[in-house]
């Protein structure tokens, strides 16, 4: 593949150690809490690969150690480090989540004011192509931001750098993760 | 500040044109600068506003802008007549009018104030800026107002280049703080609306076309299709592919493996072999590896492993799900896995040898 070879070592060993930690938790699991931890583990490794300089990443984090289960994973995946960094980063959550309210309560008054003078304008008029357009992206654009962890913070030229690097550390993460599985079935097969 | 400029006995063009710079300025923060500026001079050699006008212009913009003294010492005195003999060119105040008219900020060039200084007392700092060697609006990049204004030089600059005998150092410095700015130039085509917000806009649209293209690049199959929307589309679709990937994989990796430990040299060791079909890890997994293998005693402790890995099997099968789930993946894979073994056990023996 491309030069992701070091990403991927970077992400391969930091998942390993994850599970490793996670493994020494509890011993007996069903299949879906297995899968669980290993996507957690997966994604949190894959987040932190990019060491927070993107949003997603951070975002990511901070959803993973919102809740109190899979807090010690989080902990231990990213290692003692970060424990300081993690109450910035809740806070960091917490204050987007506070403007974003507020953006959406402000966007609602705007729209409703809009709804109010469009239907006023626009019933003699037709509907321009441009209009038309402007609405299919704009829908696109909210469906990839519920897409994105912490999409919903980005403005749109933020959103499309963090779906560019969203896209390539998936990628990367598939790409482990196939050929650990297919190790591993072979291993099953065998 | 005006009385240390009025004292000057050498009235040079320069005098009158700080002068008119100071008072032109002033609107834009800069009187704190020009006071520094002038106030400066005391901590050099000299005591008066005369002092300053010995150093070389770029020596005045250093103690405009920056605080490093060792650059003072480093600019040398030729680029006083550099800066003389570049400063007459009375033909290209049109042109900087022009460009005052469609900058990007051209609101505050029209102060009116301003209008008759601003060409000259720009030229002035264009120039000033053309010779110095660092970048200063770096340094100013707490105050956009100033950074502003450097990009209307910067613009002026770009019309003013080719009269001037620059030096080709010069010349490169300033594409390079063009580079190092983080506001972009935008230049208004002809016929396009010249006000700032339509500009502004227009910048960020080019922003993001850019990075469009990019995702275009980097999503197989999206390169045909033209229109935001279906590329967005495209996009989405793809994501959620490869997040939906991720959750099946997760889910093979929970049902083949009843500990979530892994084992982890025997799943190295499986792994390259995946590798050497996937050709994913060209050499990504081998080195890795190979510094845990510490000598060839290790092999033979995999191969036991993997016995015992083996053994292990019987095991699952208490786990009626996971049964279930290895018969119909050992099916998808078992024409892969013939492969698959095949080359493992060529590297085994590679190993041993």
């Amino acid at each position: 593949m491309r030069p992701h070879s070091s990403l991927k070592q970077e992400f391969v060993k930091k998942w390993m150690a994850g599970l490793q930690r996670c493994s020494f938790s509890n011993k007996n699991m069903s299949i879906l809490e297995r899968k669980k931890a290993i996507k957690l583990s997966a994604d949190v490794a894959m987040a932190s690969v990019r060491n927070s300089t993107t949003c997603w990443s951070r975002a990511l984090i901070s959803s993973a150690s919102k809740d109190g289960s899979d807090n010690h994973l989080v902990e231990q995946i990213l290692g003692p480090e970060t424990e300081s960094n993690r109450p910035a980063m809740a806070n960091k959550a917490q204050t987007r989540r506070a403007s974003v309210c507020k953006k959406i309560v402000k966007r609602s008054r705007r729209i409703r004011r809009r709804g109010r003078r469009k239907c006023v304008a626009a019933a003699p008029a037709k509907a321009l192509t441009s209009t038309i357009a402007k609405h299919l992206v704009r829908k696109r654009t909210q469906v990839l931001k519920s897409l994105i962890p912490g999409g919903e913070f980005m403005n749109e030229i933020c959103l499309i750098e963090e779906t560019l690097d969203y896209i390539t550390s998936l990628r990367i993460q598939v790409d482990v993760m196939r050929s650990l599985a297919a190790g591993a079935s072979v291993r099953a097969s065998e | 500040m005006e009385s240390n400029a009025g004292t000057t006995e050498t009235r040079s063009n320069l005098t009158a044109s700080d002068g008119g710079e100071v008072t032109a300025f002033e609107s834009l923060q800069f009187t704190d600068k020009i006071h520094r500026l002038i106030l400066a001079p005391t901590t050099d050699n000299a005591s008066s506003f005369t002092a300053l006008l010995e150093l070389p212009p770029p020596q005045a913009v250093e103690l405009l802008h920056s605080p490093d003294s060792p650059k003072l010492i480093a600019a040398s005195p030729p680029n006083v007549e550099v800066f003389e003999g570049s400063f007459r060119f009375p033909s290209n105040t049109g042109l900087i009018e022009r460009d005052a008219r469609f900058s990007v900020f051209s609101g505050e060039a029209n102060n009116s104030n301003e209008k008759r200084n601003s060409p000259e007392s720009k030229n002035v700092i264009a120039n000033l800026e053309k010779n110095v060697k660092t970048e200063p609006a770096e340094t100013e990049s707490s105050q956009p107002t100033v950074e502003k204004r450097s990009i209307k030089r910067k613009n002026r600059e770009n019309k003013v280049k080719g009269s001037t005998k620059k030096s080709k150092t010069a010349a490169n410095e300033s594409s390079e703080d063009a580079e190092k700015l983080p506001y972009v130039h935008v230049r208004a085509r002809r016929g396009q609306a010249t006000d700032s917000h339509s500009l502004a806009e227009r910048a960020r649209r080019e922003k993001i076309n850019a990075r469009m293209k990019l995702l275009q690049e980097l999503v197989p199959g999206c390169n045909k299709i033209s229109g935001t929307a279906l590329v967005l589309d495209e996009i989405i679709n793809h994501v959620q592919s490869l997040q939906r990937q991720v959750e099946f994989l997760s889910m093979k990796l929970a049902a083949v493996n009843p500990r979530i430990d892994f084992n982890l040299d025997s799943v190295f060791t499986s792994e390259s072999g995946g590798s050497l079909m996937d050709s994913n890890f060209p050499s990504l997994v081998m080195p890795a590896m190979w510094p845990e293998v510490q000598g060839n005693g290790h092999t033979q402790q995999y191969q036991h492993q993997w016995h015992l890995d083996a053994l292990q099997q019987p095991v699952w099968g208490r786990e009626e799900v996971c049964n279930n789930y290895i018969t119909p993946e050992n099916s998808l894979l078992t024409y892969d896995s013939s492969a698959n073994s095949a080359t493992l056990q060529a590297n085994q023996l590679k190993m041993e040898l």
